[in-house]
C-alpha cells in the first residue's frame, strides 16, 4: 500500500543539522532587516495598497491585539481547528486498535480508507457548508474528516510495527491479551500516532481557514476575506500573521506533548525530516 | 537463530485459503451498502441537503454529453498542470542555485522553513488583490503548493548526498556542473519522485479550491456555484467528479511509481 | 530415591512448516530426550544453527513441536497444538532471551517490575525483592533510566533480573551473555551464580561457549548438528563455589573441556 507508506516509520522530530554559527545568525538578522527595509521602501514608493508597510502592519496588529478583536477571531479559528482535530484524530487512532484482532475487517476497509486518504477532503468544503451552515460546525466537520484519514494510517502503521518478540516475552511472563494491548501494542504505536498528529496539525488549521474563506462571519479566514474585499491589504497581512502564529503554536504544542510522552525514544541519527 | 513461527499467532491454513475471497466479497458488500445508504439518506434528507444518486448519475451523463463537464475538467487540469510545472521547476532549480551559495543558504534557511507554516490557501485573497480575478491567483496557489514539497525534498536530498561521491568526482576532475548533474541529481531522484507523487494530486486539489474562491470555470467553480444556487445535485456531481479525478490520478501515479521502482532492491521512503 | 525430574523431554522433534509445500523441510531437532532435576544448573552446548533457540522456544511453549513430549512436574504439556500453547506455562517457566527485549518505553525499574504488574503480584514484599535484585547486579542508581540510556551489559542485567524477580521454578536462558565483552560477561556470570546459589532454581542455560558451560553448569549436554539430538552428556566435577574468572586454571577443567570439544566437533 504505497499511498500511505509515507507515514510508515515514526519519523523523528525535525532536527537542525547543526547549531548555526554566530556569523550565520548575524547573516539571518541581516536578511531580516534587509527584507523589512525593502518592504518599507516599497510601501513608501508605491503606496500601501499592494503590501501595506511593516510599520502599518505592526501598529494594526498591536491595536487589534489590544482591543481583543484579533484574539476573538483567532480563538474562533483555533476552536474549529482543535475541535475538528480531536473529533477526527481520536476515532482514527482508536479504530486500528479496535480492529487489531479482526484483520479481515481492516483488509476490507483498506481500499475505502486509501480512497478517503487520497480524495481531496478540502474540496468538500462547500458541501459541508451546505449541510451545516456557515457556522462553526461545517469547519469542524471539514477539519475532522481531513485529520481522520491521516491519523488512521499512522495508527495503523503503529499497530503493524508491533515487535512480536516483545509480545512473546510478555506472554511468557503471564500477560493477558489486555495486558499486551495496554503495555505493548499501545505504547509502541504512540510514536507513529504522533507522527500522524504532527502531519495533520497544519491541515487542521488550513482546513478551518479555507472553510472560513469560502463562507463565514467569524474567524481569521473571515478577517482575511474581509480585508481583501475592502482592499485593506494591511488588514489581510495582520490576519495572515495571526494565522501563521497559530500554526506555529499548534506545531509547538504537538511537539511539546510528543517530547514529554516520548522521552523514552532513543535520539535519532542525523536525519532530515521534511514536513509539508 | 530466531523461531519462524510464533505459534500463538499462526492462523489455520484452512482459514487462509478462503480469506482473499472473503475480503473481496466484504469490499463489494461494503460498497453496495454505502450506495444504498446514500440513496436512503438522500430520500430522508430531502433534495436540499442531499442529492439522489440516480440524479447525480444523470447529471454527470448529461453534462458530459453537453460538454460542460469536460470543459470544467479541462480548465481545472490545465490550471493544475501549469501551476505544477512552475512550482516544480522552481522547486528543483532553487536548491541547485542555493547549493552554490552556502552562506546565503544558511542566512535564508530559517525564513524558508518558517514560511512553510503559512497556510498557502490563506494567501488566495491576497493574490486576488495583487493579481486580479483571472487565473493568476490560482496559478500562484498551485505553484506554491507544489513548490514547497518539491523544494524541501530536493533541498534535503542535496544536503544528504554522499560527500564521498562528490569528493571522488572532484578528484576525477569533474566540473561543478557535471557534479551537479551526475552525482547530486541521481542521488536525489527517488526523493524527488516521492515529492512529485504528493505534489501532483495536491496541484489538482489546489486548483479546485482556488476555483472556490475566484473564477467562473472549472470543477471548483462548478461545486461552489451550485452551492450558492442551492443546486445540491450540482454540488454532489462536482464532488463526485473531483474525487474520482484525484483518485484516478493517484492510482496512475502509483502504477508509474511501481513500474519505475521495480528494479530497486531497497525501497527508499522519504517523509515528505 | 531420587525425586522425579522437574522437566523432562522425550523424543522431542521439530521441523518448520514448508513454504511452498513441496519438499518437507529438514528436521531441526529429532528425537531429543533429556531430563532436568530440580535445583540443577544444566548447560547445553551446540554449534550455531543447531536449534538451541528452537529447543528453548519449545520448552517455553512459545513454539510448537512436531513430535515428542515435554513433561513439567510430571504433567505433559500440550506442545503440538498451537491453540493450546501456554507460553511460560503459567509463569512456571521463565525465559531470558538472547535479545534483552526490554520495553523501550519503561524505565529500568518499571521494566523489572513488569512481570509483577502483569501477574498482579506487586506489593511491598515484591518491591523489596526487586530493589535487592537491582542492587545485586549493580544497577542501583539507574532505576529511572530508559533502555536506550543503558549500555548493552546493563540492559542484559535488567533483562536477567526481570525474570528472576517473579521467581519461576525453571529458568531458560538463551546465550544471555553472548553479545557482551569478556569482562562484563565474567562479571555477569559471577552475579548469576551468586543469585542462583541463594535460591537454587532450576536453570537450563544454552551457550556456544564451552568454558562458560563448564564454569556455570552442574551438567553439560552437547547437541549435535541438525537434526539435533544429544551427542553427549557430561557431569561437571568441579566443586562449588566456583571461581568463574579463573575456571580455566582449575585442574579438572582441561579434561572436561577436551571431552566436550570433541563432541562439538
Amino acid at each position: 500500500m504505497a499511498t500511505w507508506r509515507q507515514t510508515d516509520s515514526p519519523a523523528p522530530m525535525r532536527q537542525s543539522p547543526a547549531a548555526p554559527s554566530l556569523r550565520a545568525r548575524g547573516d539571518q538578522v541581516l536578511v531580516l532587516l534587509v527584507l523589512l527595509a525593502i518592504w518599507q521602501g516599497f510601501s513608501l514608493a508605491f503606496g500601501t495598497y499592494w503590501a501595506g508597510s511593516p510599520w502599518g502592519v505592526a501598529t494594526r496588529l498591536t491595536t487589534g491585539l489590544l482591543n481583543g478583536e484579533i484574539l476573538r477571531h483567532a480563538s474562533y479559528t483555533l476552536l474549529e481547528a482543535v475541535a475538528g482535530f480531536l473529533i477526527g484524530a481520536l476515532p482514527a487512532a482508536a479504530l486500528p486498535f479496535a480492529l487489531r484482532r479482526l484483520p479481515i475487517v481492516t483488509a476490507i476497509l483498506d481500499p475505502f480508507m486509501v480512497g478517503g486518504y487520497g480524495a481531496p477532503k478540502l474540496a468538500l468544503a462547500p458541501l459541508f457548508i451546505l449541510w451545516f451552515g456557515i457556522g462553526i460546525e461545517s469547519k469542524i466537520a471539514l477539519v475532522a474528516i481531513t485529520v481522520f484519514f491521516i491519523v488512521y494510517f499512522s495508527a495503523l502503521a503503529g499497530i503493524r510495527a508491533l515487535d512480536a518478540k516483545l509480545v512473546q516475552m510478555a506472554q511468557v511472563m503471564g500477560a493477558s491479551e489486555r495486558d499486551v494491548a495496554r503495555h505493548i501494542v499501545f505504547p509502541g504505536a504512540v510514536p507513529y500516532i504522533f507522527t500522524g498528529l504532527r502531519i495533520a496539525m497544519p491541515y487542521s488549521i488550513g482546513g478551518a481557514v479555507i472553510a472560513e474563506l469560502i463562507s463565514a462571519n467569524r474567524g481569521l479566514g473571515y478577517l482575511i476575506q474581509l480585508g481583501a474585499m475592502n482592499f485593506d491589504t494591511t488588514g489581510v497581512f495582520v490576519a495572515l500573521v495571526a494565522t501563521t502564529c497559530i500554526v506555529f503554536l499548534g506545531n509547538w504544542s504537538v511537539n511539546a506533548v510528543e517530547r514529554r510522552l516520548l522521552r523514552w525514544r532513543p535520539p535519532p541519527d542525523l536525519e532530515t525530516q521534511v514536513g509539508s | 537463530m530466531t523461531s519462524h513461527e510464533a505459534a500463538v499467532d499462526v492462523p489455520e491454513p484452512a482459514r487462509s485459503r478462503w480469506r482473499p475471497h472473503v475480503v473481496v466479497a466484504g469490499r463489494i458488500g461494503l460498497a453496495v451498502l454505502l450506495l444504498i445508504a446514500w440513496k436512503v439518506g438522500a430520500d430522508a434528507a430531502g433534495p436540499l441537503y442531499a442529492a439522489d444518486p440516480v440524479k447525480v448519475f444523470e447529471r454527470i451523463v448529461g453534462d458530459t454529453l453537453s460538454g460542460s463537464l469536460l470543459r470544467h475538467i479541462y480548465v481545472t487540469l490545465r490550471l493544475s498542470a501549469i501551476g505544477f510545472a512552475i512550482g516544480c521547476f522552481c522547486g528543483v532549480a532553487l536548491p541547485f542555485v542555493l547549493r552554490r551559495l552556502p552562506r546565503l543558504t544558511r542566512a535564508v534557511e530559517p525564513y524558508i522553513m518558517a514560511s512553510v507554516g503559512v497556510p498557502k490557501y490563506a494567501l488566495v485573497p491576497l493574490f486576488i488583490l495583487w493579481f486580479g480575478i483571472d487565473d493568476a491567483p490560482k496559478l500562484w496557489l498551485v505553484g506554491l503548493l507544489v513548490f514547497y514539497p518539491v523544494f524541501i525534498a530536493v533541498f534535503a536530498g542535496i544536503r544528504n548526498v554522499d560527500r564521498r561521491l562528490i569528493a571522488m568526482a572532484r578528484v576525477v576532475g569533474a566540473s561543478e556542473a557535471a557534479i551537479s548533474r551526475e552525482v547530486v541529481w541521481n542521488s536525489l531522484l527517488p526523493f524527488f519522485f516521492a515529492a512529485l507523487k504528493i505534489a501532483l494530486p495536491r496541484a489538482v486539489s489546489a486548483a479546485i479550491i482556488g476555483e472556490f474562491l475566484v473564477g467562473n470555470e472549472g470543477l471548483g467553480y462548478m461545486i461552489e456555484h451550485s452551492r450558492q444556487s442551492f443546486d445540491t445535485t450540482g454540488v454532489f456531481t462536482g464532488v463526485v467528479v473531483a474525487t474520482a479525478l484525484v483518485l484516478v490520478i493517484n492510482a496512475v501515479l502509483e502504477r508509474i511509481d511501481r513500474r519505475l521502482n521495480a528494479w530497486r532492491p531497497v525501497e527508499r521512503d522519504m517523509q515528505v | 530415591m531420587a525425586a522425579p525430574p522437574l522437566l523432562e523431554v522425550r523424543g522431542l522433534s521439530k521441523r518448520f512448516a514448508t513454504r511452498t509445500g513441496r519438499e518437507p523441510s529438514p528436521w531441526v531437532i529429532q528425537d531429543l530426550s533429556f531430563a532436568v532435576r530440580e535445583g540443577e544448573f544444566l548447560t547445553i552446548i551446540g554449534p550455531s544453527g543447531s536449534g538451541k533457540t528452537t529447543l528453548l522456544n519449545m520448552l517455553a511453549q512459545i513454539d510448537t513441536a512436531s513430535g515428542g513430549e515435554v513433561r513439567f512436574q510430571a504433567e505433559t504439556a500440550p506442545i503440538s497444538d498451537p491453540t493450546r500453547l501456554s507460553p511460560g506455562l503459567s509463569c512456571r517457566i521463565g525465559y531470558v532471551t538472547q535479545e534483552d527485549n526490554l520495553l523501550p518505553w519503561r524505565t529500568t525499574l518499571q521494566n523489572v517490575l513488569f512481570p509483577l504488574v502483569v501477574q498482579r503480584r506487586l506489593n511491598d514484599q515484591t518491591r523489596a525483592r526487586t530493589e535487592m535484585l537491582i542492587r545485586a547486579v549493580g544497577l542501583a542508581g539507574f532505576e529511572s533510566h530508559y533502555p536506550h540510556e543503558l549500555s548493552g551489559g546493563m540492559r542484559k542485567r535488567a533483562s536477567l533480573i526481570r525474570t528472576l524477580v517473579y521467581d519461576p521454578p525453571v529458568i531458560l536462558m538463551d546465550e544471555p551473555f553472548g553479545a557482551l565483552d569478556a569482562q562484563t560477561r565474567t562479571q555477569l556470570q559471577e552475579d548469576l551464580l551468586r543469585l542462583w546459589s541463594l535460591g537454587r532454581k532450576t536453570i537450563v542455560f544454552v551457550t556456544h561457549d564451552i568454558a562458560e558451560a563448564i564454569a556455570l553448569g552442574d551438567r553439560t549436554l552437547v547437541l549435535s548438528k541438525p537434526p539435533a539430538r544429544i551427542a553427549g552428556e557430561h557431569t561437571n566435577p568441579i566443586a562449588r563455589p566456583r571461581d568463574v574468572s579463573g575456571i580455566m586454571t582449575h585442574p579438572q577443567f582441561a579434561a572436561l573441556y577436551r571431552a566436550i570439544r570433541v563432541e562439538v566437533q
